[in-house]
């Protein structure tokens, strides 16, 4: 019995690992073309040159009003920079003609009706061939469903909730290449269990809605698969734009946690942070989007050292490993110094073209190198060539779409934050640190896209009888 | 005082914190609404601006004193300027002209901060004799949340004083009274109306400058707060300062105790709270009937 059980075990790895290898060795179907990158100096998000007339029209769907406004420039500028790349390219070749990428601003103010209504215009009025989201699940959600009641594409780059792609809300015209919160979770659980092996007891202090359930659930389920010996001391979720934290972080400090595990997002995770040290917690963080560098450097560098972030974008060190990269990531760097004059964009927030804003960007690219090899705005060509796709990002990772739920199969990077004086290990061109005045990254990890698969609902019919890389 | 202890005593101080924020912003509304009988629906926007300033006047002499001394007053005058050359002139049409003035001032203060600072989070720090902790019997509390009780409970004496020791006071309160009657003794009422008014945006605009350094300026700072001061001034009754005073301290202590012992409904209390109160008594805690 015990040797079957080995038996089991051995070939269970076995098969695990030719997976693994297999997953990893498989060459992307396309990747961003360094070579034929356009002329980008007079690319300006606050001056923007938008094409109009026969067009691949997109909607950035996002809250360019409200308290999440800054977020919605954060997306503007992202989508913006990939299309005007593009449009420097000359356009795609779509339908038999070259046509220029526009995008159009839909604000959602973070409301639902708002989403709704914008979006419905987006289509019926302004006839967007995509719809591109969103900060927030409950309004990608709208956004999918609209896409889905209007045969358009939805891409969504940002909203974390797994539920948006599961049986109940599945559309053939989703896509989600963004993370998804159960791998985000799963993701720094593998971190603390299997690399970083130290702190064992953690206190989950999330949003309340979907997205921070299911990252919770997500990184609980990670620390019983791969740290069974960790404790959760304590977990708590809050209202969305909370303006006191004190209550919360004063039963954190009670609670003996070694590590806050949280998916806040700004301005939450500005204020969750700040108030933290105000309040005497040195706790380290493990976060997704305690990234924001205008709070980072209020915090400073003592307050901003041990953060632990989970990144889409970024990659084992050092960050910049082939010429063409540097070329992108100078010529972002270099724009924001010298072009970019007029707030938010000329703020640190806008720097370096990395981060989430270089995971919107390369996000983004992808959208608009599927459209141009269906050669189609047809959504059903797109649909075709999207699922199953595989696609190398800047960064060198290459990032698929399973075919049966549309959901993005990657590798993830934990970041670890440290002083400006160790962050050459990452940033290793001049001036080899991200920032002076906050922590910022120095260790990163890869964890293997074969220990964070998203989840398939197995209630979903096209996902039945699948392997998990659908 | 074990950790424990420790812990329930703190989540009081933070609900007095909290509860004291909400007073100022919710005191101010109620000044307005009592005297006036407008429902200002710009003054967590001036909140807003006020607390922008206060980052304005940081950045250009490093001073958070000045701040807050200079911006609560230079937005009260915003709001005197909104008085004098808009609010009077639709008064005479009833609360219909008065709601959507108000709200239209909210949506061009929050253009205004947008086009001027941008949409992104602006720092304001607090100064370094307000930073770091007390310790007392074996609990740490942050200084600065200890100097927001104390300036909210400044700011209420002066109220205080000005209205039950001032002759500006006694006319404030025969104005809430009757209006009419004390117009026609030869007090300049318009005048009164709008020195309250700008009294009551000053009260909002030392809220937003003392709760900056805790928050991040943003252009939906006034959204986070204003539904919170609103729901005060409800439950407390429009036009009562004694009404507002006490149920900013029970949202106060409901929003961290509740935390504490009923984390999953602590958003629910506040709002369970008003219905109840409402419920019994529709006009607020301390409110007036009509008629």
């Amino acid at each position: 019995m015990k040797q079957t059980a080995r038996g089991v075990f051995i070939l269970a790895c076995i098969l695990c690992h030719l997976f693994s290898s297999a997953y990893a060795q498989a060459p992307a179907k396309a990747a961003f073309d360094f070579k034929s990158i356009g002329d980008m100096s007079d690319f300006d998000p606050t001056n923007p040159i938008i094409p109009t007339g026969d067009t691949i029209k997109i909607a950035i769907v996002a809250s360019f009003s409200g308290p999440a406004a800054l977020v919605g420039q954060i997306y503007w500028a992202s989508a913006l920079w990939a299309a005007h790349d593009i449009n420097k390219r000359g356009g795609i070749l779509v339908d038999g003609k070259k046509k220029l990428v526009e995008l159009i601003k839909a604000d959602h103010m973070s409301k639902p009706d708002q989403a709704k209504k914008i979006t419905e215009r987006m289509v019926l009025q302004e006839k967007v061939h995509v719809l591109w989201g969103t900060d927030g699940s409950n309004l990608q959600k709208i956004i999918n469903e609209t896409a889905n009641k209007y045969k358009v594409i939805s891409i969504n780059t940002a909203s974390l909730s797994d539920d948006l792609q599961d049986a109940t809300n599945f559309s053939r015209y989703a896509f989600q290449s963004s993370m998804s919160a159960d791998q985000l979770g799963r993701g720094l659980a593998y971190y603390y269990g299997k690399i970083k092996k130290k702190e064992k007891k953690f206190y989950i202090l999330c949003q309340d809605y979907s997205f921070g359930h299911v990252l919770a659930e997500g990184f609980k389920k990670g620390l019983k698969e791969y740290y069974p010996d960790a404790q959760i001391v304590g977990e708590d979720f809050h209202k969305l734009f909370l303006t006191d934290f004190a209550p919360y972080l004063e039963k954190i400090k009670a609670s003996g946690a070694e590590v806050i595990f949280t998916g806040d997002w700004i301005p939450d995770a500005a204020n969750l942070l700040k108030q933290a040290r105000q309040m005497g917690i040195a706790l380290p963080f493990a976060h997704i989007f305690l990234d924001e560098p205008n709070f980072l450097h209020e915090v400073g560098v003592e307050g901003t050292k041990g953060l632990v972030q989970i990144s889409q974008y970024g990659s084992a060190n050092p960050n910049f490993k082939t010429p063409e990269h540097i070329k992108y990531y100078k010529t972002w760097n270099e724009l924001w110094k010298n072009k970019w004059k007029t707030p938010p964009f000329n703020s640190r927030l806008f720097e370096h073209g990395t981060g989430n804003i270089g995971s919107y960007i390369e996000q983004t690219y992808w959208l608009l190198n599927v459209i141009a090899r269906a050669q189609s705005t047809d959504p059903e060509r797109i649909i075709k060539v999207w699922e199953g796709d595989s696609y190398q990002f800047t960064t060198g990772k290459v990032i698929s779409m399973r075919a049966c739920d549309h959901k993005a199969i990657q590798d993830l990077t934990i970041l670890e934050f440290v002083p400006p004086d160790l962050q050459k290990q990452s940033f290793n061109i001049p001036p080899y640190y991200w920032y002076t005045g906050a922590a910022a990254t120095g260790p990163a990890f890869t964890i293997p896209a074969t220990s964070v698969l998203p989840l398939m609902d197995p209630n979903l019919d096209r996902c039945k009888g699948k392997s998990a890389a659908g | 005082m074990d950790p424990i202890t420790a812990m329930y005593v703190a989540q009081g101080i933070h609900g007095l914190a909290y509860g004291m924020v909400l007073f100022l912003i919710a005191s101010g509304l109620n000044v307005i609404f009592g005297m006036m009988g407008v429902l200002n629906l710009a003054h967590a926007s001036f909140f807003m601006l006020s607390a922008y300033l206060g980052f304005q006047f940081v950045s250009l002499t490093g001073n958070f004193w000045m701040a807050l001394l200079l911006a609560p007053v230079a937005t009260a005058i915003c709001g005197v300027l909104m008085e004098r050359f808009l609010l009077r002139k639709v008064h005479a049409f009833g609360h219909m002209g008065e709601l959507i003035l108000t709200l239209g001032v909210a949506q061009i203060v929050l253009a205004g901060v947008k086009s001027i600072w941008g949409s992104e989070s602006l720092p304001l720090k607090m100064p370094p004799i307000l930073e770091g902790q007390v310790a007392w019997a074996g609990l740490n509390y942050p200084v600065y949340r200890l100097f927001i009780i104390g300036l909210a409970l400044v700011v209420m004496a002066i109220m205080a004083l000005l209205l039950y020791k001032t002759r500006l006071g006694k006319i404030v309160r025969a104005a809430v009274s009757d209006a009419g009657m004390v117009n026609a003794l030869g007090i300049n009422i318009p005048l009164v109306f709008m020195a309250v008014f700008g009294i009551g945006i000053w009260m909002a605009g030392i809220a937003g400058v003392a709760i900056a350094p805790i928050l991040t300026v943003f252009p939906g700072l006034a959204d986070q707060v204003g539904m919170d001061a609103f729901i005060v001034v409800v439950t407390g009754g429009f036009g009562s300062l004694t009404g507002a005073f006490i149920v900013s301290i029970i949202f106060g202590l409901l929003s961290s105790y509740g935390v504490q012992f009923f984390s999953q409904f602590a958003p629910v209390l506040i709002v369970g709270f008003m219905a109840i109160i409402l419920v019994i008594r529709p006009h607020g805690l301390f409110g007036a009937r009509e008629g």
